[in-house]
């Protein structure tokens, strides 16, 4: 009993109150949830490369009655850097007009958005076409 | 029983204040950093894993021999480094998320939590930096002076002991001051466009200014008989912060991957350029944060 009182004493100052254990455990969830999402990803990882896709709908404000609003998805296991996205307009079959949309990353899993303006108005919803014209390995 | 044996709340809240200033403190820069945000969607889980892990293990050495008690149980060591770490995380989500980013909303889990991941390692280490040096109290203090006595007088005694706990506060030195231009382009800048005498003259450099400031800090005022003995334990001392330094240069070089499609050259000349910044880290930023 004496010993024991006697080690309490020493470990005086490493008596840690309710809120220090509270953060404590609180830590210990957050590191441990983390690193268990982390193995997990690291299990299922596949090194896939970027797998991007486009979509665009017409957005006009006032001041740019002809704009398109431009998303770019990742769906692939990488990120991809410097993505340039070519927006046509077409009519008859030829191209009239090339907007261009550059992207600095779309990581994996991940959305990136950007607007283009063309200066005349798109004779029909299908003369506009959207394609990822390249990108870098980051 | 145990409520009395216990801190008391408003200490256990300073402490908490003082470790997020440090936190702050020390990592504002790299939080500011775009570089380090890219590297939160670059980095494989794996490597973001093997990060937490260096970072621990940096955590529990520095609290070991700096941050807390000499007489602190490892018990408490451990403990308290987890806590620091969590602090980090919660301050790197908070701090991204003002900055807008990261968002809730529209981003996916992975992509939010590798850059919260990143930017809570350098936070922690900031954390536990601030804990132990920012408003010592007078007990401390007192302590802190016994123990710098120890190890100004150390050739007696735990000589070994003093020997690892250089080490390791260079370590943490080198990887708080050169981890905040790690991560830029500039380095990669510099190092591709140097010429051999550049390298050369950095590594000089580093050399010197390590020399220097283990000169006049560490051994002023020994006494001038054991003059071969202090020129030995001045080499020593130099070369082990240089190479702790350009190996936490490597290491954090790597973790970037700015090693990725590089010649051997540019690789190295990286490392010394990086490595002029992490050895005044390892050197001078040692005796800061001791």
């Amino acid at each position: 009993m004496e010993v024991k009182h006697k080690k309490e004493k020493k470990e005086i100052k490493d008596q840690k109150n309710l809120l220090e254990w509270a953060v404590f455990w609180l830590s210990l969830l957050l590191v441990l949830s983390i690193l268990a999402y982390l193995g997990y990803q690291t299990y299922h990882h596949k090194p896939t490369s970027p797998e991007l896709s486009v979509q665009f709908w017409p957005e006009p404000t006032e001041m740019q009655p002809y704009r398109y609003h431009v998303e770019v998805e990742n769906t692939g296991g990488e990120t991809a850097e410097s993505v340039q996205v070519e927006v046509v307009l077409q009519q008859d079959g030829k191209e009239v007009e090339k907007a261009e949309l550059h992207l600095n990353f779309v990581p994996q899993e991940s959305k990136r958005e950007g607007w283009v303006n063309f200066s005349q108005k798109p004779a029909t919803k299908s003369a506009v076409s959207a394609r990822v014209a390249s990108y870098q390995k980051p | 029983m145990k409520e009395s044996l216990s801190r008391p709340v408003s200490q256990s809240l300073k402490e908490y204040a003082r470790g997020i200033t440090g936190g702050l403190l020390f990592s504002f820069p790299l939080l500011y950093t775009m570089e380090m945000w890219w590297a939160g969607f670059i980095a494989s889980p794996a490597q973001l894993m093997l990060l937490v892990a260096v970072t621990y293990l940096l955590l529990l050495g520095y609290n070991r021999f700096a941050g807390m008690r000499e007489d602190a149980s490892w018990r408490s060591v451990f403990v308290d480094s987890v806590e620091e770490m969590g602090i980090g995380i919660a301050l790197s989500f908070c701090v991204l998320l003002i900055l807008n980013r990261i968002t809730l909303y529209d981003m996916s889990v992975e992509e939010v939590m590798s850059k919260v991941v990143i930017e809570a390692m350098a936070v922690s280490i900031g954390v536990s930096v601030g804990t132990a040096q920012l408003g010592v109290n007078k007990e401390e203090d007192e302590q802190g002076s016994d123990s710098l006595k120890a190890e100004g007088g150390g050739q007696r005694g735990n000589q070994d002991r003093g020997k690892v706990a250089t080490a390791v506060l260079a370590l943490c030195g080198a990887i708080l001051v050169g981890g905040n231009v790690a991560p830029t382009e500039e380095i990669l800048m510099i190092a591709v466009e140097a010429e051999p005498v550049h390298v050369l003259l950095m590594a000089l450099v580093s050399l010197l200014l390590g020399t220097v400031v283990v000169y006049f800090s560490d051994f002023k005022g020994t006494s001038p008989k054991m003059s071969g003995h202090l020129a030995y334990t001045i080499l020593y001392d130099t070369c082990i912060s240089y190479l702790i330094a350009l190996g936490a240069s490597a290491f954090v070089l790597w973790f970037f991957g700015r090693f990725d499609n590089m010649s051997f050259w540019n690789a190295f000349a990286q490392c010394i350029t990086l490595g002029v910044i992490a050895s005044l880290g390892a050197s001078a930023g040692r005796l800061l944060i001791k």
